[in-house]
């Protein structure tokens, strides 16, 4: 008989250190497979995680792809710690890639400073509204989240499609699926000449600040907090449950719409079918990796930007499939929650005789 | 046949406690034996042990002087060892006679010619055809028993079993309890119950800390020497003055409340009427499940009615949620103090923070202020003795009786008008159920109005001004607590009518 049981306490420390733990294992068995599929695995390993960020341009490009990651999983932390399952963020994302993405084509060839606000304003918010179907329906129809913001991802994939393929594909673009390139005033500027590393890190960054004061510091983190650990407090306490989904929503709907009009604005320049590498889906794996603590965050989304940058690097020098980066994200979230699952419950070993009431 | 039983020397240490230590008893058939304590005591633990749940660290038990070895309750089963625990385990979705044919050997048919005897012989009316989830919280307990009585027990355990019962399926039990016991059965039984050990015991044995305190006969004890014994300290009695400060002042006022849930397993509530007056306490009496829970619900705003109103001083405050509530000084606190009234994984000081008031400025400008929070919090916990002055600790390491005291801390420091509460001292030890007595009885005193749900009748009895009992969602007559006894409560409980 084997029974599980839930342990007392656990310590704060290894509650955190317990991702550190994860990405050794997911290292460890990396390297099993690298070792299976017939490559030296010290040396796969390096071509996978130090290759890609050992000259400037790869650092850039880490902060690259870690930027869309944090600002989504900072979003996501908001809906998670509440309790409220969103897995639509990609869709989101993409929503506010178009809508962001039609204001620039609005203002092509616009010049002035007012342009990249308002473009980035509409993708916020394009993302907060796309956002805000789930939780409408959550509260009034008492559908689930997890369904209704899953499937708005491939509505929205497929609006995108339409849009770039038809109405607003560039006239002088041969038919490809793409928008016109959109004009300097509607580009984020560049940090570095040379690199792609953009001014969304910015964003990024001081969205990390104002999630680390809202959830820890204002009344609203509280109940947050409260409602996650327990709806049923939370009712009795009086907060206004309903208000807090939408709230929550918005919240993360904006911060993927931000992500994604940082994407087109920035990298890209245009809109076109593949705007973001399943950017909304591996921010999941971010957020639950970063424990969904804004610090925490920062760290996780620099790692698993690190897996997309290493699948990249892996594919020229060894020739393996780039969705090897895949398998590294789903091996760290597998190990995440196993190493969770033992942290907070302890397996005892009954013997075979033994009954148990 | 006679039976003995002999508990000699059995110690058990967890760590940090001691469960049971160097206990010692003797048991005859024959005789019906209390073992008495508060939570904590030790009872359980024996009684684990008795029934090989766990082992003891040190000790030996005999059975008519052969020495028994209980690893598992399955040594206890082969010993004819029989236990009800307060608990049931049946499968809810069986019916009866699977449930008892489970863990048995017999055929089907000996099984069931079995049952039918046994159930003939002590007049239990239990069909054993239907599922578990159609019987009573009695019927059930019968259930359990019958399994044990299959076995033909030498001894039988009960533990704690009338929390679930009410007064009429208590005395059926014991009536039972006593015809098993003439035919040489010995019974143990459990319980932090005083009146219980007088009215059905003949030796009663007081655990206090892991020890056994004092063996007795129960006709030489009464109800105030077996408490001091319990507790191990003089009770002041609470006896509670019939308010003479009423003003007639109303402080609330419920008219044609009616809930209509949506969710099958909820009870609707029918027509609630009733007033309640300044400095005045208010007992609602009632089985559990027959809508108090969705009473105390609308009343602290969790739930909104759609009809019927309720109105605080006159105002209007049916649409209220239970925060908005707060403000106009109205405190809750609900049956749940575990997982609803606070959150186990959060610090003292947060799970005050819970109960938030405009004027509390927990939250000065939306932002934390968690210094002005401790400082209340500390003042909660020496205000309402709880056993702790540190405010970081998590909620989840308070015993029963100090989490009750400190909810009932925080929704009082305030000084609310009106405190609603549903089952206040439900599992706990005397000491904290004497503690929160006083302190309900104490506010009361002081013109504050108390709406008290319970299913504790003696609470009810003792604390109430007026009495009102609620039956499938219906409330009776509103009594004043002198016109009231246990009897008729019992009567109303069941869903007869009095007068």
């Amino acid at each position: 008989m084997i029974k599980i049981e839930r342990r007392d306490e656990t310590s704060n420390l290894i509650y955190f250190l317990t991702p550190v733990l994860a990405i050794f294992l997911t290292l460890v068995t990396g390297a099993i497979i690298f070792y299976l599929l017939g490559f030296k695995p010290l040396e796969a390993l390096k071509f996978f995680f130090i290759t890609p960020i050992s000259d400037l341009y790869g650092l850039s490009e880490l902060l690259v792809k870690a930027t869309p990651l944090c600002l989504i999983a900072i979003g996501l932390s908001f809906c998670f710690k509440s309790n409220n399952w969103n897995i639509g963020a990609e869709g989101q994302l993409t929503f506010g890639g178009i809508v962001g993405g039609g204001v620039a084509l609005l203002f092509y060839n616009h010049e002035g400073f007012y342009v990249l606000p308002l473009i980035i304003l509409a993708g916020a918010i394009g993302g907060m509204i796309f956002a805000m179907i789930p939780a409408i329906l959550k509260i009034y129809f008492n559908t689930n989240e997890i369904l209704v913001s899953l499937m708005l991802v491939y509505i929205s994939k497929l609006l995108l499609d339409y849009l770039v393929v038809g109405p607003w594909s560039n006239p002088e673009g041969f038919n490809f699926p793409e928008t016109r390139q959109f004009s300097e005033s509607a580009r984020l500027p560049i940090l570095f000449e040379g690199l792609r590393i953009h001014a969304g890190i910015f964003i990024a960054l001081f969205s990390v600040f104002l999630a680390w004061v809202v959830l820890f510091k204002t009344y609203l983190g509280f109940q947050i907090k409260v409602s996650g650990l327990s709806l049923k407090t939370a009712k009795y306490a009086g907060f206004k449950g309903k208000t807090m989904i939408l709230l929550v929503f918005m919240v993360s709907g904006a911060c993927a719409g931000l992500a994604g009009v940082g994407e087109i604005t920035g990298p890209i320049g245009q809109l076109h079918r593949m705007i973001s590498p399943e950017y909304g889906f591996t921010a999941i794996i971010v957020a639950f990796l970063g424990r969904l603590n804004p610090i925490g965050i920062v760290f996780a989304s620099l790692i698993v930007a690190l897996t997309y940058l290493g699948a990249e690097t892996a594919q020229i020098f060894l020739q393996v499939p780039k969705y090897t980066g895949q398998v590294f994200q789903g091996m760290i979230l597998f190990f995440l929650l196993a190493s969770d699952f033992l942290l907070f419950f302890r397996i005892k070993f009954l013997g075979l005789k033994k009954y148990e009431y | 046949m006679n039976t003995k039983l002999k508990v000699s020397k059995v110690s058990k240490i967890y760590p940090g406690c001691i469960a049971n230590d160097n206990v010692s008893l003797n048991f005859q058939s024959g005789k019906i034996y209390a073992l008495l304590g508060e939570n904590g005591a030790g009872k359980s633990t024996l009684v684990k042990i008795l029934s090989g749940v766990i082992n003891p660290d040190k000790g030996q038990i005999f059975l008519n002087d052969k020495l028994l070895k209980l690893t598992s309750p399955k040594d206890a089963k082969n010993n004819n060892i029989g236990m009800v625990f307060q608990h049931f385990n049946l499968f809810e979705t069986l019916s009866v006679f699977e449930n008892l044919s489970i863990d048995n050997e017999k055929n089907n048919h000996q099984l069931r010619i079995l049952i039918n005897n046994i159930l003939k012989k002590y007049n239990f009316k239990i069909d054993l055809d239907v599922p578990i989830l159609n019987l009573s919280a009695g019927q059930k307990q019968k259930v359990e028993i019958v399994r044990c009585l299959i076995r033909n027990p030498k001894v039988l355990i009960m533990d704690e079993p009338t929390s679930v019962l009410t007064e009429q399926e208590t005395e059926d039990l014991f009536l039972s309890l006593k015809k098993f016991s003439k035919e040489g059965i010995l019974i143990i039984y459990i319980t932090h119950k005083l009146k219980e050990v007088l009215s059905l015991c003949d030796e009663v044995a007081v655990m206090r800390k892991g020890k056994v305190v004092s063996i007795s006969r129960t006709v030489d004890e009464e109800l105030s020497s077996l408490a001091n014994k319990m507790i191990g300290e003089n009770l002041n009695k609470i006896k509670k003055i019939a308010s003479n400060n009423l003003s007639g002042e109303e402080i609330l006022k419920v008219s044609r409340l009616n809930f209509n849930s949506e969710d099958p397993y909820e009870v609707n509530l029918v027509d609630i009427n009733f007033t309640l007056n300044k400095g005045e306490c208010l007992g609602i009496a009632g089985i559990s499940g027959n809508g108090q829970n969705e009473l105390f619900q609308i009343l602290s705003g969790e739930t909104l009615s759609n009809n019927g109103s309720i109105k605080f001083r006159s105002k209007e405050i049916s649409k209220l949620n239970p925060k908005e509530r707060r403000e106009y000084l109205m405190a809750f606190s609900p049956e749940d103090r575990i997982s609803q009234a606070a959150v186990p994984s959060l610090k003292i000081y947060e799970n005050v923070a819970l109960n938030n008031f405009k004027t509390s400025n927990f939250f000065e400008k939306g932002l934390f202020n968690e210094r002005k929070i401790k400082d209340h919090s500390k003042k909660i916990l020496s205000n309402f003795s709880v056993n702790t002055d540190n405010v970081n600790l998590k909620s989840q390491f308070l015993s029963g009786g100090n989490l009750q005291k400190l909810i009932l801390g925080r929704e009082l420091i305030t000084s609310p008008e009106l405190l609603i509460c549903f089952n206040p001292t439900w599992g706990l030890d005397v000491g904290a159920i004497n503690y929160i007595h006083q302190t309900l009885v104490k506010i009361n005193e002081q013109g504050k109005s108390i709406i008290l749900i319970s299913t504790n009748n003696d609470e009810l009895l003792q604390l109430s001004d007026r009495i009102s009992v609620i039956n499938k969602g219906k409330l009776s007559k509103i009594m004043s607590a002198e016109e009231v006894n246990p009897e008729k409560l019992g009567l109303l409980m069941g869903g007869g009518l009095v007068d």
